[in-house]
């Protein structure tokens, strides 16, 4: 049985946040919807709990329709971007809230609270109150809170958006493993695509109005529908060029920007940019899909390759990345983390075309969806 | 900058501060004077205070002052009555002006709103003076009549609600409306979500709100002076009561008015503690 089903709703008048948004998320579910900050995101957890009204469509939890159901007979937790913690009450005693407000016997109350702190480990800070604590570990308290409330769908609102990277890292390993929220329906939110990609069951791209792709993480990621869903997903940021198709059916060639850069293609791309010859048509290369060729060796796989000047590049341990000028276009490149290059010195970037994406200048629609 | 601009620098600073310091010795002085004179007449024998050349330091002390207007039974009582009416005006205040500034600061957003509490306050604006005498025939006409601890608590209310009823609208529209809805969502009523989480928000704000309404009252003559004085008397009404004749006796009025400044110097001392804001910090992000 479904857990969340939401049917066309509908938010704002005079400039639709939610347009017709239609969606089901399953019972066991991790759903992860990644999108741009003030796209509507937090707008639609609201109208989930209820919190605002719809204009239009339904809501459906375990079944039941709840569109006309007040936000505290919904059964709906979810945690708050700002955290949302009690600042007069303890630790504790804002975990134990959703109990104490089912008047729940005292023992339960102290079992429970103490039982979710430990799997949370802030067991140590019950007595605290919330501004005598961590960043980090407000934020594991308003996870207890939810976590205690047993309820039939989590809502998470960018629950480690504003920790530091060490501790957003431990806390997403912990989402993996939390038993209670890979039983039931959970809707996560968030603009960080490595959390998207790593936490989704599926992910839902969000866009203007609603939900511009849904799929797994890796569809999503390798096919995005459009050259929007391209954007929101992955860092460094896709390259982006206008193109056009140069050439006839045996040899095809792309150009971009006005010639900037200049590549063949073949294969898949070839069959289905042949009809685009007369229409301009949109290029995204993703930074892992670019390699620099190194000085001394003399190919670069049987992939083309283009001139250009270092810009930047910045070694980031694990990785590198370089920005490169190609013809007046900046291009971002991942690099080994062992090279090292100076600003204005010369490279050769090979390219792979089969893995670039291209899509419908006008629509944005990714044209080699449905082909391959 | 040089080491000579330096120095310019720090004395210009220092002589700021002199001229600084030399305004608030006179301050201190207009303020306290009054105090320190009402001191010292209140520990004056009668014949002393009315000499033409007053002195600044009694010649001799009298202490039994004190003792002395307590003779009068009607100045415990007076005292009594104050703290009665007080009492009960700023704690009907409180609960009415608590209500209504959440209606106003949750429910009653935008034009409405906004000019609905201006309204509201607009009343602490009118001039007393003019409803005085209806005011007189108003209550007249109730069945306690003018001269009783309801006229006065009610009386009170007209200008303490609208008082009230705007700053705890102020402290209720600083309240994060956030943890109202993480309360909806605990699966609180907004009734109970009220009492649990946002109310204790706002208690530094009633505390203020209580000490305000309470020195109003406490202090309030016009309408006391008007509206009773036989069955209810409250303080400031009762210190002109202190004659002897044709003779004021202004020993015993500075006496009964240290005493009667006791209660809201204490309750200030006692309550401080509990009106410093920010009990909401460290809710948001950190």
């Amino acid at each position: 049985m479904a857990g969340l089903v939401l049917d066309e709703i509908c938010k704002g008048w005079d400039f639709p946040v939610l347009d017709r948004l239609s969606l089901t998320v399953e019972e066991g579910e991790f759903f992860v919807i990644v999108g741009p900050s003030g796209i509507g995101k937090t707008t639609l957890l609201r109208c989930i709990a209820g919190l605002e009204r719809l204009d239009a469509g339904r809501v459906i939890i375990g079944g039941q329709d709840v569109t006309a159901v007040k936000p505290y007979r919904r059964g709906v937790a979810m945690t708050f971007e700002s955290y949302a913690l009690y600042p007069h009450l303890t630790v504790f005693e804002n975990i134990a809230s959703p109990l104490r407000a089912r008047r729940q016997p005292k023992e339960d109350i102290a079992r429970q609270v103490e039982s979710v702190a430990k799997l949370l480990k802030i067991d140590h800070l019950l007595d605290r109150r919330p501004h005598e604590v961590s960043g980090g570990q407000k934020q594991r308290t308003a996870l207890g809170r939810t976590l205690v409330a047993k309820p039939e769908i989590f809502l998470l609102d960018e629950p480690i958006s504003h920790l530091d990277a060490k501790i957003r890292h431990e806390l997403r390993r912990q989402f993996h493993t939390l038993e209670d929220l890979r039983r039931v329906a959970t809707l996560y939110v968030t603009h960080d695509y490595a959390e998207a990609l790593s936490l989704g069951d599926r992910i839902g791209v969000m866009g203007e109005g609603g939900l511009v792709q849904i799929g797994s993480p890796r569809e999503v990621f390798e096919k995005p529908a459009d050259l929007f869903a391209a954007r929101v997903l992955g860092q460094p940021s896709i390259n982006e060029f206008s193109a056009e198709v140069e050439g006839s059916d045996g040899a095809l060639s792309i150009s971009v920007e006005n010639g900037a850069i200049r590549f063949p293609i073949s294969g898949p791309p070839a069959s289905v940019l042949g009809d685009h010859s007369d229409r301009g048509i949109s290029v995204g290369m993703r930074p892992q899909h670019l390699s620099v060729v190194r000085d001394g060796a003399s190919s670069a796989n049987g992939h083309p390759t283009v001139e250009g000047t270092v810009d930047v590049h910045e070694a980031l341990g694990a990785t590198g990345v370089l920005i490169a000028t190609v013809g007046e276009q900046p291009l971002t490149v991942i690099t080994s983390p062992e090279d090292h290059y100076a600003s204005g010195e010369p490279v050769k970037i090979a390219l792979e075309p089969e893995n670039f994406l291209y899509f419908d200048r006008q629509s944005g629609r990714n044209l080699m969806l449905g082909q391959s | 900058m040089t080491t000579n601009a330096m120095a310019t620098g720090q004395s210009n600073y220092r002589i700021i501060r002199y001229i600084v310091l030399a305004f608030l010795v006179i301050w201190l002085v207009f303020t306290l004077f009054p105090l320190y004179f009402a001191i010292i007449t209140a520990l004056k024998p009668v014949d002393e205070i009315n000499r033409m050349v007053p002195t600044f330091w009694p010649e001799t002390f009298r202490f039994d002052n004190f003792a002395g207007i307590f003779a009068d039974p009607g100045s415990l009582k007076s005292l009594i009555d104050s703290i009665i009416i007080a009492s009960a005006n700023t704690a009907l205040s409180l609960v009415l002006g608590t209500l209504a500034g959440y209606a106003l600061a949750r429910y009653l957003r935008g034009a409405l709103g906004e000019n609905l509490a201006f309204f509201i306050l607009s009343q602490r604006m009118f001039p007393p003076v003019a409803i005085l005498i209806p005011i007189f025939f108003l209550f007249d006409e109730t069945p306690w009549g003018t001269d009783s601890y309801i006229t006065l608590v009610l009386l009170y209310l007209v200008f303490n609600l609208p008082l009230a009823t705007w700053l705890m609208m102020v402290f209720f529209r600083d309240a994060p409306k956030e943890l109202e809805e993480a309360a909806y969502l605990d699966g609180y009523t907004p009734f109970r979500a009220f009492f649990k989480v946002t109310l204790p928000l706002v208690v530094p704000g009633m505390i203020s709100v209580a000490m305000l309404c309470w020195i109003f009252a406490w202090n309030e003559y016009l309408f006391a002076n008007l509206l009773t004085g036989t069955t209810v008397k409250t303080f400031p009404v009762h210190i002109p009561t202190f004659v002897a004749g044709s003779q004021t006796l202004w020993n015993f009025v500075m006496a009964f008015s240290l005493v009667a400044m006791l209660p809201p110097v204490l309750l200030f001392i006692v309550l401080r503690r509990y009106m410093v804001r920010g009990l909401s910090l460290g809710v948001v992000k950190g």
